[in-house]
């Protein structure tokens, strides 16, 4: 399904990162850096007061000629993105959404770790796991 | 885009000029050349100049790119309006000329071959200037030519202009300003940094026979080479009119192709203008002036004035005319012409004169005299026709200019329609394939949109702009996007990064290398430590190649450095690739500078706080039977336990010599440091002998790394000889092997990812202050990708042959941080670090150096065995050794024999077969009794001493000369719990003459011993009840012995022989063996166990009081034929060890009762009357079978027996490991448990014992009653008095005593009260009454005893246990 699912700290360093393709890794890495200036417009054009009752997905971002970007805030800034096949037509909104939903759950069982120190780059197995299937399914 | 100094309005009407196009003759061109100006850059400098803007090149690039747009025919803004037509005065013929001139420039607009330059109408302004020399022609003449042109062409169409007041080749005391050089400089720059993608091929067309026209591929420049004539074009810009200050500022450009051509050609450094006054300058904008005013504008309203009236008269009728019959025949011409369209892209073509173009042709006068109120509607009205005809291209040019005149309108009556220019870039990209007017339409829209703040519409168009065909386009237009992003309200930095590396990109595939790295430096800001690895180091990889290509070295060196030195998560092949890089450009860095320091290697990577230190040689390898001791090597881990158990034995040792205090200057010898090891003072390290540094390296990368003649940098002080401290340091850095030699190790292979040490040695050779600076070495890597996967591939590893694709010779500082210090209040409040000195060494003088070999060391013993070792001390330095001690945690496992022993330094070799025991033959005869010898303790060490560990080694000389060597036999006992024993020896000696810095050296040897079970014996002794003792005094005991044999039979042990049983006690002493078992030899196969019976004696009170206390009497009892001295070597010495460590054991126990028991004297005396101190030695031969060969092996077990009727054991009861206990917090209350002596305690106070004859035969039928004499004897074990109470009316209440067919009575007093004095023998007389025949159990008397001095009565019943059994007969 996704090609690119990054995970990204509220400072926009990255806390995870994996694409499927391996050998391109550099251009996707390029591409949800930037990504997130989008990110950034979004979230400070809905204003102050917004912010609280916001919805955390914000979806697609950007499209390029081969990919989409699909973006996701969490309360405490941690941006999630995604980027999708933008010829795989099956991926809808909603299954962005829940596939995000998805995703989230799974970063807040890695925060619950005591042994994960908020901050480092996330190392964790389950969510390995959990990212791969989000990224295999399709093939 | 970029912030531009120049606004928008300015930059428009800059870009869109009114054309003039001069022509000069040869003479004039020649006056001009003088200042080393062409007539048409003389007028230049009036000029406006654009001064510094953030991205200058691309104004520059800008500026160049709109004033160098070709004239095409759908427009007409940069048509040539007027030409000027320039002669000399010195001319023969002036006025021919112009008229020639005249004629060239109406040959050139109308003839067909010149399709260049084009002309806005055909009947163009002619402007007449005639060129003055002041210096050199005549006035007169100048003048009167001058009002032959003024009657020919009038004076509005012709001007004189006088120049060159100065003669050229004086040089100028004046500073004059030099307008031209900043514009000529800044072309030239310009020409090199934005033009290098134009071919500035020149391509001559040889065309007609005077003229020859040549076209510059990009710039259409019109040129004529080599003839009289020079055509020049020249755009002029006018200002605002009503400005009369400005008004002036005629804006010359010269077409920055042709000024490139210019600039090569002349010589750069010549100063322009140098033969005009400053007067000139002003005669030269005067022209201008007045060329604007007189002739230009009006030419340009007459233009404007006849195009209207043409329009207006065509509105009425031909134009309505022409559109109905448009539409009337639409069907039929429309879709002729849509087909045109489609096999010509560029559209439709009309007619020069057709009106539609009429239209244009006005717009584009009233644009360009800023009447953009008229032009807009002009441009609307263009548009909607051409629209209608489909003419595409024109339509583009008029929404594109409609879209620009509308956004010019002053106070802006309608919105800047955006969507005309959209429409226009389409059109012009996709219709018309015509990307540089395409590129023109969004340098402007971009320019107008980032004006208005739009900056995203002004991004996407640059950015939609951007195409395969241009890279230098697409570089400068993604780096302006790149720049509207960061200038957006919410600046988008991270597109701003993005798209500056796309242009970096493209900048580099243009050739721009400096702009290039410009953008990748810009972008690597933002993406610099965010953790976006990948990127980053791309970004560090291409800045790396860029700085390479630019020379730029340091740069270079510093961004590969970064790419290898942050944990990279590149793949080993991109790895490879970037080291290979970095190494390449580091070899040309260094190439440079030869000479310069060594430069910093950030590969591999070096973990300095795990440097390791070591000074002294290496160990030698065991040599056949010869076995070195272990000492301190690099190889022993670090065990923070062991090295606690040293520091306690040196300090032992060092407290033995210094009279039992430890110098306060004393800190434990430390041989090899490391991140434990206390590092805070400078080590010493003793001249000639090595010190071996170990490195740890971490190759971080997943490719091999190959370090080449990798050694130690250093720095060295030496102190001279002569001892007076020279003050001027000399410092020497490595290379000078005089002072120190460096060992250089050739290949170190560090494997992708491995972490690995190095050791490295230096010898000093002098003495001194040495640092140890860091290491030296070529990095490289290994040819080829076999190596890559790793280890497998290696096999080469020690061979050391690798093809060295590459390397730099570079170091690495090793610098070591202290631990922190946390003493102060200071320090805990701040991050302070001690020093670390461990790589700073002082150079001592010549120390001796002892080495130590063990011949025929076991490493199996049984337990208790001996066996005789020999050890082999060296002094392998240049100074005598004295002072030699050895110190050791388990005294009792060895000894070097007791001073007694005769010195008898046997070779190992010759003593193989022979006992360890001294033995002397005896005769069989005296087997059962026992031969006493004594001994003191003092000859073998033991007693005085505080410290039983520390034992000096007796040296023969008790020095060791340089180079001997002595041999000392040493024998050892098996500990005696089995299992494997570690056991430390340090060996301790000093030099000769003292030392100021070193007192002592020392040497460390850890012995393992692995021990198998062999003899467990457990001994009690008791009273004997007997009183047969000749000497009466009641002080004998019985000795019980018992041994079994625990071995095991995996050691190979077929049987032990008892051989002998000896005694050692200050007191006591075996007499005899009692039970004389028919197992005379004493033989214990496996399982097997034994019991002996000894009777043991009080010694003689004369002897007792001649021996000091610390006499011992040994009596042997021997089974065998032989007796073994156990008074002597090696015997008494284990002996004596045993017991020592036994009473430090004891000793520490009953420490804790001491003083309580201080105040109890009674209850002590009432212990005391307990206690025995009988020592037991088991001396044993156990034949072994091993490799079918028997051997005998010795051994000696010892117990010591401390208390009477109480089992000792030889080895240590194993005691249950204490269950856990919770900790109970109370408060220990002083038990009055031991005030009270135990009943136990109590019954031996009083030894009795009945004496009657065991069978009395009494005739009962004459007399009933019998009598029996009964002797009760009373000895009293104490030392103090005792009164005794005898009971004999106590009756046998027992159930089993009234079985007893009737009873006896004791006749006489039934009870007595005695005092009996210390060691006082007492007896009673008394009777016994029987009345039957029968067995009898005398035992009957209570005794009850209880100290006399005591006024607490601890009265007890004396033990009577013992039945004393009579029998009765009837005779």
């Amino acid at each position: 399904m996704a090609v690119c699912i990054a995970v990204i700290a509220k400072e926009n360093y990255p806390l995870y990162i994996r694409s499927a393709p391996t050998e391109n890794e550099l251009k996707f890495h390029y591409m949800v850096h930037t990504s997130l200036d989008v990110v950034d417009e979004k979230i400070s054009a809905m204003g102050k007061a917004l912010v609280d009752q916001r919805e955390l997905y914000l979806g697609l971002l950007y499209p390029t000629e081969d990919y989409k970007v699909y973006g996701y805030v969490t309360n405490s800034k941690v941006k999630f993105v995604m980027v999708v096949d933008s010829s795989n037509t099956a991926l809808r909104d909603n299954e962005i959404r829940s596939m995000f939903r998805k995703l989230h759950n799974s970063y807040t069982d890695v925060m619950c770790n005591p042994f994960y120190n908020p901050g480092d780059r996330i190392q964790s197995r389950a969510f390995d796991n959990m990212v791969m299937s989000m990224m295999v399914q399709v093939c | 885009m970029a912030q531009c100094v120049q606004s928008v309005q300015e930059l428009i009407p800059d870009s869109f000029v009114p054309c003039v196009a001069a022509l000069c003759s040869d003479e004039a061109e020649r006056l001009t050349r003088l200042n080393h100006l062409s007539f048409a850059e003389l007028l230049k400098p009036f000029s406006r100049l654009t001064s510094e803007a953030t991205t200058p090149w691309f104004e520059s690039y800008r500026e160049t790119f709109l004033q160098s747009m070709p004239a095409s025919d759908h427009e007409f803004l940069n048509h040539y309006l007027a030409c000027m037509l320039v002669a000399s005065s010195s001319e023969a013929e002036p006025v021919e000329q112009f008229s020639k001139l005249s004629h060239e420039q109406h040959r050139i607009q109308h003839n067909s071959d010149y399709s260049y330059p084009k002309w806005f109408i055909p009947n163009t302004l002619k402007y007449y200037v005639l060129l003055h020399d002041v210096s050199a022609g005549d006035e007169q003449r100048a003048e009167s030519i001058y009002e032959e042109m003024k009657q020919k062409y009038g004076t509005q169409g012709c001007y004189l202009l006088k120049i060159n007041s100065r003669a050229s080749n004086r040089a100028s005391d004046e500073q004059i300003p030099d307008p031209w050089s900043q514009y000529l400089q800044k072309n030239s720059i310009q020409n090199q940094d934005s033009y290098e993608d134009g071919p500035c091929t020149i391509t001559s067309n040889k065309n007609s026979d005077s003229n020859l026209l040549s076209l510059d591929g990009l710039d259409n420049e019109v040129k004529v080479d080599g003839l009289p004539n020079n055509f020049r074009a020249h755009p002029l810009q006018l200002d605002q009119p009503s400005d009369p200050s400005n008004s002036i500022d005629g804006t010359d450009h010269v077409k920055p192709a042709s000024s490139l051509h210019e600039t090569k050609k002349g010589n750069t450094g010549i100063i322009h203008g140098a033969c005009l006054t400053l007067t000139d300058h002003d005669r030269i904008r005067q022209f201008i002036q007045e060329f604007t005013f007189r002739g230009l504008l009006p030419h340009i309203e007459k233009t404007i004035r006849q195009l209207n009236d043409q329009l207006m008269s065509r509105k009425g009728l031909s134009r309505s005319l022409f559109s109905a019959t448009k539409k009337w025949f639409s069907g039929s011409k429309v879709p002729e012409k849509s087909i045109n369209e489609l096999k010509n892209t560029s559209g439709l073509l009309y007619p020069p004169e057709a009106p539609e173009l009429q239209i244009r042709k006005m717009a584009d006068l009233c644009f360009l005299v800023q009447h953009y109120d008229l032009a807009y509607s002009c441009y609307h009205t263009a548009k909607k026709d051409f629209l209608n005809d489909q003419a595409m291209l024109y339509a583009a040019g008029a929404l594109e200019m409609a879209a620009v005149s509308a956004f010019l309108q002053p106070g802006a009556p309608r919105p800047y329609p955006a969507h005309y220019m959209d429409t226009a870039i389409q059109t012009y990209r996709d219709i018309c394939k015509n990307m540089v007017l395409a590129e023109r339409c969004v340098l402007l829209s971009a320019e107008i949109l980032k004006s208005q703040s739009k900056y995203s519409e002004a991004a996407a168009l640059l950015i939609r702009l951007t195409s395969e065909d241009s890279d230098l386009r697409s570089a400068l237009l993604l780096e302006q996007a790149a720049h509207c992003f960061i200038n957006m309200k919410s600046p988008m930095v991270r597109k701003y990064a993005f798209h500056m590396i796309l242009a970096g990109h493209r900048f580099s595939k243009a050739g721009q290398k400096k702009h290039a790295l410009r953008c990748y430096c810009q972008a690597m800001q933002v993406y610099k430590g965010k953790g976006w690895s990948l990127a980053e180091d791309h970004i560090n990889f291409t800045i790396g190649r860029q700085s390479y290509t630019l020379r730029q070295l340091d740069n270079a060196v510093s961004a590969f450095r970064h790419i290898l030195i942050n944990e990279s998560k590149q793949s080993a092949a991109q790895q490879g690739a970037f080291l290979r890089e970095y190494l390449y450009v580091y070899k040309n860095v260094s190439q440079l500078s030869p000479d310069g320091p060594l430069p910093q290697l950030p590969l591999p990577y070096i973990n300095s706080s795990a440097t390791r230190v070591f000074f002294g040689h290496d160990r030698r390898p065991a040599d056949g039977e010869k076995q070195a001791a272990t000492h301190v090597s690099l190889d022993q881990e670090y065990d923070s336990e062991s090295s606690q158990q040293w520091r306690e034995l040196e300090e032992q040792v060092v407290a033995v010599v210094n009279k039992g205090i430890i110098p306060s200057n004393f800190h434990p010898t430390q041989y090899c440091l490391n991140s434990y090891s206390d590092n805070s003072r400078f080590p010493l390290a003793v001249v000639e002998e090595p010190i071996t540094v170990e490195v740890a390296f971490r190759n971080p990368l997943k490719v091999p790394l190959l370090l080449t003649d990798l050694s130690l940098l250093w720095k060295f002080q030496p102190k001279a000889f002569s001892g007076k401290d020279n003050e001027e340091v000399k410092e020497l850095v490595t290379s000078q092997s005089a002072m120190i030699g460096t060992e250089v190790i050739s290949e170190f292979l560090i494997n992708c990812e491995e972490s690995k040490v190095a050791r490295l040695k230096l010898f000093p050779h002098h003495i001194g202050e040495l640092h140890i600076l860091g290491v030296v070495y070529n990095l490289g890597t290994i040819q080829g990708s076999m190596t890559v996967d790793g280890i497998g591939a290696l096999p080469g590893c020690h061979t050391g042959k690798y093809s060295l694709s590459m390397s730099v010779r570079g170091r690495q500082d090793l610098e070591i941080q202290g631990p922190r210090l946390n003493n102060t209040k200071e320090e805990k409040t701040s991050v302070k670090y001690g020093p670390d000195r461990r790589l700073d060494p002082i150079i001592t003088e010549e120390m001796p150096l002892l080495e130590v070999f063990f011949i025929h060391f076991p490493t199996g013993l049984l337990c208790g065995e001996i066996r005789k070792a020999y050890v082999e001390f060296v002094n392998v330095s240049k100074c005598p050794l004295a002072g030699l001690k050895v110190v050791s945690k388990r005294p009792e496992f060895f000894t070097f024999g007791g001073n007694t022993a005769v010195l008898t330094p046997l070779s190992p070799s010759a003593s193989e077969n022979c006992s360890a025991y001294k033995t002397v033959v005896t005769d069989s005869t005296s087997m059962c009794t026992a031969l006493v010898s004594s001994a003191s303790s003092v000859d073998f060490g033991i007693g005085i001493e505080s410290q039983p560990e520390v034992i000096p080694v007796p040296l023969p000389d008790s020095v060791l000369k340089p180079g001997a060597s002595v041999q000392l036999p040493m024998w050892l006992r098996g500990p005696d719990e089995e299992g494997v024993h570690e056991i430390n020896f340090l060996f301790y000696y000093e030099s000769v003459k003292k030392q100021p810095k070193i007192r002592h050296r020392i040497l460390r040897h850890t012995a393992v011993i692995c021990t198998s079970r062999s003899l467990n014996v457990r001994a009690t002794v008791c009273r004997s009840n007997s009183l047969e003792d000749e000497e009466g005094r009641g002080g004998n005991m019985l000795v019980f012995v018992d041994v079994e044999n625990t071995n095991t039979s995996e050691a190979g042990v077929k049987e032990f022989h008892i051989v002998q049983i000896s005694s050692s006690s200050k007191h006591w002493k075996l007499q005899k063996s009692v039970n004389l078992s028919e197992n005379k030899d004493a033989k214990l196969a496996s399982r097997e166990k034994g019991k002996f019976c000894f009777k043991a004696l009080r010694c003689k009170e004369k002897e007792a009081a001649t021996q000091t206390s610390e006499k011992y009497t040994f009596a042997d009892i021997i089974f065998g034929n032989e007796q073994i001295i156990s008074s002597a070597s090696p015997c008494a010495d284990f002996f004596y060890r045993s017991l020592s460590s036994e009473l430090k054991k004891t000793q520490a126990q009953l420490s804790v009762y001491a003083e309580k028991q201080s105040t109890e004297d009674a209850v002590r005396l009432i212990q005391k009357c307990n206690e025995v101190d009988l020592n037991i030695i088991v001396l044993w031969k156990a034949y072994v079978v091993e490799d079918n060969k028997q051997l005998i092996l010795e051994g000696q077990h010892h117990v010591i027996l401390r208390t009477v009727g109480k089992e000792a054991f030889s080895y240590p009861q194993k005691q249950d490991p204490p269950e856990m206990e919770l900790l109970k917090f109370f408060r220990s209350e002083n038990t009055t448990v031991s005030s009270r002596p135990s009943v136990e305690q109590l019954s031996n106070l009083i030894k009795t014992s009945l004496h009657y004859p065991e069978s009395f035969n009494h005739p009962f039928h004459q007399k009933s009653l019998c009598l029996v004499p009964v002797t009760l004897l009373l000895s009293n074990c104490s030392k103090a008095d005792v009164d005794v109470i005898v009971d004999l009316r106590h009756k046998t209440t027992s159930p089993e005593a009234l079985e007893i067919h009737g009873s006896f009575t004791w006749l006489g007093q039934t009870q007595y009260k005695l005092q009996l004095k210390s060691q006082e023998i007492h007896s009673l007389q008394l009777k016994a009454c029987f009345v039957h025949t029968g067995v009898y159990n005398l035992g009957t008397p209570r005794v009850f005893a209880k100290l006399s001095d005591q006024v607490t009565v601890f009265e007890t019943s004396q033990q009577n246990s013992m039945p004393a059994l009579i029998i009765i007969n009837n005779v």
